[in-house]
């Protein structure tokens, strides 16, 4: 459908389609910024409500960076202090399970233990560049979007991302 | 290896040369081992269309709630909504009171402003970025009101009229004036009747056509207004010897953008004035006297010192 014609996101066929359109990656990120799965998608499903009661006031256009505002101000809120303990799925190691070596996924499976321990400790932004990049598969300049920064700081969070990571499961 | 260079790997940006060289060093395979496993992550699982009914169900609860007409997403039976109304009749007679002693707030988005009538038909004008908040209850008894940010009032006659800050308060008698505190700015401008400010337990009586400034704990010296309202009424913002710093906090809020600098003195005084409508201008309003270059790339402004390349 075509919603730039329209000046605001008080039709439901506009409201539906941006949430349809948006919800998920603004789920995914902020899940992947504070690891929580239940309270992502609350402040999701709030800052959503928020955007239909202030309908008049924002543009198709700025509804995904009004929601994700929202959504992280939330979340920022309720629960500053608490620690990140994310699980991740990681189903693609047991798809390969006929080719490989018990010894080998063994190794992997450890590997993959010290990988999701290193992405625990790392940095909120820098953990959600990354993984939005890696699992979600987003552009730089989509999570820059998102984010409100300029994609050479995204590509910095990358790239001290990346550096952690290593630095953390090499034991430096 | 040039910035970032793990960033661009990824993104297929090295060239051969940097490629080849960046696969000569002994981290390389510790990379490449965790962009291995990194792909075979899943993200927590997401139905949009479970989330969508999910949240309609929350509208429609809301909705039954303030009763906004023309917002309605109607799902529910006429059933349940029969036990709704009942429920709601219950909580208008309890919550009847209770929302009569809750303050008033009235805040403003960046790049927005708005006009607030008070119960004595005092008129309040806010900046962008700003919060004012007050008891309508207690107003008859005491007109106080909180404020965070930035306000023009226009105080009816009557009793005390006084606007706490977090860094000072001003008193009034029936007037126009002006007040803004930022961090650590803090400046008031009466433009009609008299005014009193006491900022670090010092008073201060302002005349109509005066200002009082503080920046950091400081007092500092400045002439009165030039106008009979403040700038930002007429969508600019003019400031006469201000560190550069909070010029272009005012520019991030009134253009909602993010400003970054490099290598720029912040506490550079600046004077002058910018439109609040036109970025373009104000762009160059602020960067021309202050021998400064910028860049403009959508929702982000970088101000560079004109030396530096």
């Amino acid at each position: 459908m075509n919603i730039e014609n329209h000046d605001n996101v008080c039709q439901e066929e506009v409201f539906s389609f941006l949430f349809n359109a948006h919800s998920k990656a603004i789920f995914r990120s902020i899940f992947y910024k504070y690891g929580n799965e239940e309270k992502a998608y609350d402040v999701v499903q709030e800052a959503f409500v928020k955007l239909w009661e202030h309908c008049t006031k924002v543009t198709p256009e700025k509804a995904k960076s009004y929601v994700y505002t929202i959504a992280n101000n939330n979340y920022l809120n309720v629960l500053k202090a608490e620690k990140v303990r994310m699980k991740y799925n990681n189903s693609g190691l047991e798809k390969d399970r006929t080719q490989e070596s018990p010894e080998y996924l063994l190794e992997e499976k450890e590997f993959q233990q010290k990988l999701d321990n290193a992405l625990n400790n790392l940095p909120e932004n820098q953990r959600q560049t990354f993984l939005m990049n890696r699992v979600e598969g987003k552009k730089y300049a989509e999570i820059a979007d998102l984010e409100g920064v300029s994609v050479k700081a995204i590509e910095k969070r990358m790239h001290l991302a990346l550096k952690t990571l290593r630095e953390t499961i090499d034991g430096i | 290896m040039k910035e970032n260079y793990l960033a661009k790997w990824l993104n297929n940006e090295l060239s051969e040369a940097e490629l080849a060289a960046f696969k000569e060093t002994a981290e390389y395979a510790s990379y490449q081992r965790i962009i291995e496993a990194s792909a075979r992550m899943e993200g927590p699982a997401y139905d949009p269309a479970a989330a969508y009914n999910d949240l309609k169900a929350k509208l429609t609860d809301r909705n039954s709630e303030n009763k906004k007409a023309g917002k309605v997403i109607q799902m529910r039976p006429l059933r349940k909504l029969m036990a709704i109304a009942a429920a709601i009749v219950l909580m208008i007679a309890v919550s009847f009171w209770f929302v009569n002693s809750q303050d008033e707030t009235v805040s403003t988005l960046y790049a927005q402003s708005t006009t607030h009538t008070l119960p004595d038909a005092s008129e309040i004008i806010l900046n962008a970025g700003s919060e004012i908040t007050y008891s309508k209850k207690k107003w008859n008894k005491e007109r106080v009101v909180s404020l965070e940010g930035e306000a023009f009032f226009k105080v009816a006659k009557g009793e005390k009229f006084s606007v706490d800050t977090d860094l000072g308060e001003v008193w009034v008698l029936g007037t126009q004036f002006n007040v803004e505190q930022r961090g650590d700015y803090f400046e008031v401008t009466c433009y009609e009747g008299l005014v009193r400010v006491n900022f670090a337990r010092v008073e201060k009586e302002l005349p109509a056509g005066s200002s009082f400034l503080a920046i950091n704990g400081k007092v500092i010296p400045v002439e009165g207004p030039n106008a009979d309202v403040p700038s930002w009424l007429n969508q600019e913002s003019s400031f006469k010897s201000i560190p550069l710093k909070y010029v272009l906090e005012e520019f991030e809020r009134q253009f909602d953008i993010e400003v970054e600098t490099r290598g720029v003195d912040l506490n550079q005084l600046f004077t002058g004035t910018f439109s609040n409508t036109n970025k373009e201008l104000a762009l160059q309003s602020i960067s021309s006297p202050s021998r400064l270059t910028y860049d403009l790339d959508g929702e982000n402004v970088i101000f560079y010192a004109e030396e530096t390349p």
